[in-house]
């Protein structure tokens, strides 16, 4: 409702009339495209923008001035920073601006995978236990005691049991991460089966396989999308804590927790080892979660208001 | 409530046996010889076998399971392989400094992350919120090593205020105790502060939403009791139930927080054990851990009942 204030009526003096309200049916400017999605949301575009170029860092590493990220050369050890070694080198006088660069390879990768891989489990476990009653209480159980192992615990528990490698570390911290996955799209399609859009398809006789696929399946994939974003995060975050405390990344392949937990010893009077790697891991895990608060914010405007 | 009390410790009991077999069964899942993997590459086959007896890995799954889990309720967890001292025993000497660490980062993480959500909820939208709310991205962000490192090089190492590294038991004093834990405290405490900053204030916004809230404010109520009684007394069950769920990120991050401060608990003993393949103590603390857990969430569940008086099973 508006209030004129153009009345020729004579206003008594005293009387606050309420200003004009904005139109709110005006159309608001609407961007469409990818362009105009990131600019409508800025935090996408900035935390991924940060990934892309960690990304390139990562595919390029061997073009960005790096030498050989394991070659060992004893004379020039735990030199500090300068223009020969642009982050200072090791105790074994590996060149630690390489090592990074390549560590963003290892990072990425298993952030990466565990989200996709994770992802994909947890919607199969999760469409199964919200669409077969008898299998949702066991899963559901199963789940539970699952989640009650703290999720770090229980990959150096799988770690600790098999020998260390990427392979390895992405699906221990799969296994960690697919209890979480699973009872979001679990609780996201109890909720969709209740629609009447869904009791429209079931009655019109699509069958269940369909139904999931057509109905279900679309409409979980923008929490999902949000979740995975978060998983990837905090995957990355594991592998470099799995790494440094030596139940991760083998110590012949740079990654981030590696190099900081070679640098551990010495950190007190050379703290680049320590600095560089924890540097980089923090922006890229940043810019993760950017894209992730970005995207919830735009998927869902009903959560954007209170988180 | 005293039945709801019972029925809900008896629920966990299913629960418990499934992380405890989950626990047990991990020595299955991994591929290969678990007696070779445990042995290491430089081990004979005498070594393996020895290990396969200790273990008893030459029995069938079920029995073994059977009589692991016996032993357990005993109290029980097994000897380690590296030391030959029982599980429990290495785990009681360890027990102070991770406990200590845990209880100090949840009081100073509910000291912090409460009001400044509750701050961040009243003042939704102004710089105040939006400051608040930056500081909890990034402490989502910042691994609890890198906090650490960050923290232990100004306080300790340029200005000196506190100690670098190390723990002083409590037996030899509440301060230098405290000293000891600050700088682990904050550093294990970011990540869940952020979280527990973040769902203050969205359950905070909800309640303040409400009719009541009107009316306390129609009447002439102060802004902090507003906030404090009215409101914060309503948001309180899901911030109570995050804070029971967020005690998993402070068990993990207790692990890594005690090897950058080089604290002698639980997260060192987890570290050795790794470093030494010694599974029965990583077992043991894994399941101690998932007990701790499981515990302290069947604590939130009944706090419900306190906070809340409408809730009645």
């Amino acid at each position: 409702m508006t209030v004129s204030t153009t009345s020729p009526m004579q206003i008594p003096p005293g009387l606050v009339i309420a200003q004009q309200l904005p139109d709110l049916l005006l159309p608001s400017k609407v961007r469409r495209g990818v362009v105009g999605f990131l600019r409508n949301n800025p935090t996408v575009a900035i935390g991924g923008a940060l990934l892309l170029c960690l990304v390139l860092v990562g595919i390029f590493a061997p073009y960005l001035g790096t030498v050989d990220p394991t070659a060992i050369a004893p004379a020039k050890r735990t030199r500090a920073p300068s223009a020969d070694f642009w982050f200072g080198t090791d105790l074994l006088g590996r060149d630690i601006y390489s090592r990074v660069l390549y560590g963003a390879r290892v990072s990425l990768t298993v952030g990466l995978s565990v989200a996709a891989l994770a992802s994909l489990a947890g919607l199969a476990i999760g469409l199964v236990s919200g669409f077969v009653r008898w299998a949702d209480s066991v899963i559901m159980r199963f789940i539970d005691g699952l989640m009650s192992i703290p999720p770090i615990l229980l990959a150096v528990a799988l770690m600790a049991l098999t020998r260390g490698s990427v392979g390895n570390v992405i699906l221990a911290i799969t296994i960690a991460e697919i209890p979480r996955v699973s009872r979001l799209v679990r609780g996201v399609v109890l909720s969709l089966r209740e629609q009447p859009y869904v009791d429209a398809a079931t009655a019109s006789g699509t069958r269940t396989p369909m139904v999931i696929l057509r109905h279900i399946l679309p409409n979980t994939l923008a929490p999902m999308l949000v979740q995975a974003t978060y998983v990837c995060a905090s995957a990355m975050i594991v592998e470099s804590i799995l790494s440094f405390i030596g139940a991760g990344t083998p110590p012949t392949i740079p990654s981030w927790g590696n190099i900081m937990a070679e640098g551990r010893a010495l950190w007190q009077v050379k703290p680049y080892m320590v600095f560089f790697p924890a540097a980089f891991l923090s922006v890229t895990v940043l810019a993760v979660n950017l894209v992730g608060d970005g995207l919830r914010d735009a998927l869902d405007p009903r959560m954007a208001k209170s988180l | 409530m005293v039945s709801y009390i019972l029925r809900r410790i008896l629920a966990t009991v299913p629960v418990m046996a499934i992380v405890a077999f989950f626990v047990f069964s991990l020595l299955y899942i991994a591929p290969g010889d678990p007696a070779a993997v445990i042995a290491g590459d430089q081990a004979s086959p005498a070594d393996v076998e020895r290990i396969r007896q200790s273990l008893g890995l030459d029995r069938p799954f079920l029995v073994q399971f059977g009589s692991w889990l016996w032993h357990i309720l005993h109290g029980d967890l097994g000897t380690s392989i590296f030391t030959s001292l029982p599980v429990s025993s290495l785990i009681a000497q360890r027990i102070e400094p991770t406990l200590s660490l845990m209880a100090i980062t949840l009081v100073l993480t509910i000291v912090v992350a409460v009001p400044l959500g509750v701050v961040a909820a009243w003042k939704a939208g102004s710089w105040v919120d939006r400051t608040i709310m930056t500081f909890a991205v990034f402490g989502f962000s910042l691994p609890v090593f890198v906090v650490g490192y960050l923290l232990a090089y100004v306080f300790a190492l340029q200005f000196e205020w506190l100690p670098v590294q190390g723990y002083t038991p409590f037996a030899k004093g509440f301060w230098p105790w405290l000293q000891s834990l600050i700088l682990p405290a904050i550093a294990l405490g970011c990540v869940y502060i952020a979280l527990i900053a973040r769902i203050t204030r969205a359950s905070m916004l909800e309640v303040l939403q409400q009719d009541y809230i009107r009316t306390a404010r129609a009447k002439g109520l102060g802004q902090r009791s507003i906030l404090f009684v009215h409101a914060l007394k309503n948001a309180a069950v899901p911030i109570v139930t995050v804070i029971g769920l967020g005690i998993a990120l402070l068990i993990g991050g207790a692990v890594v927080t005690e090897s950058v401060f080089a604290i002698p608990g639980l997260g060192r003993l987890t570290v050795d054990a790794i470093l030494r393949r010694d599974y029965p103590v990583i077992q043991g603390i894994v399941l101690l851990f998932s007990f701790l857990y499981v515990l302290i969430n069947l604590m939130v569940d009944v706090t419900y009942t306190l906070v809340d008086p409408r809730i009645r099973y």
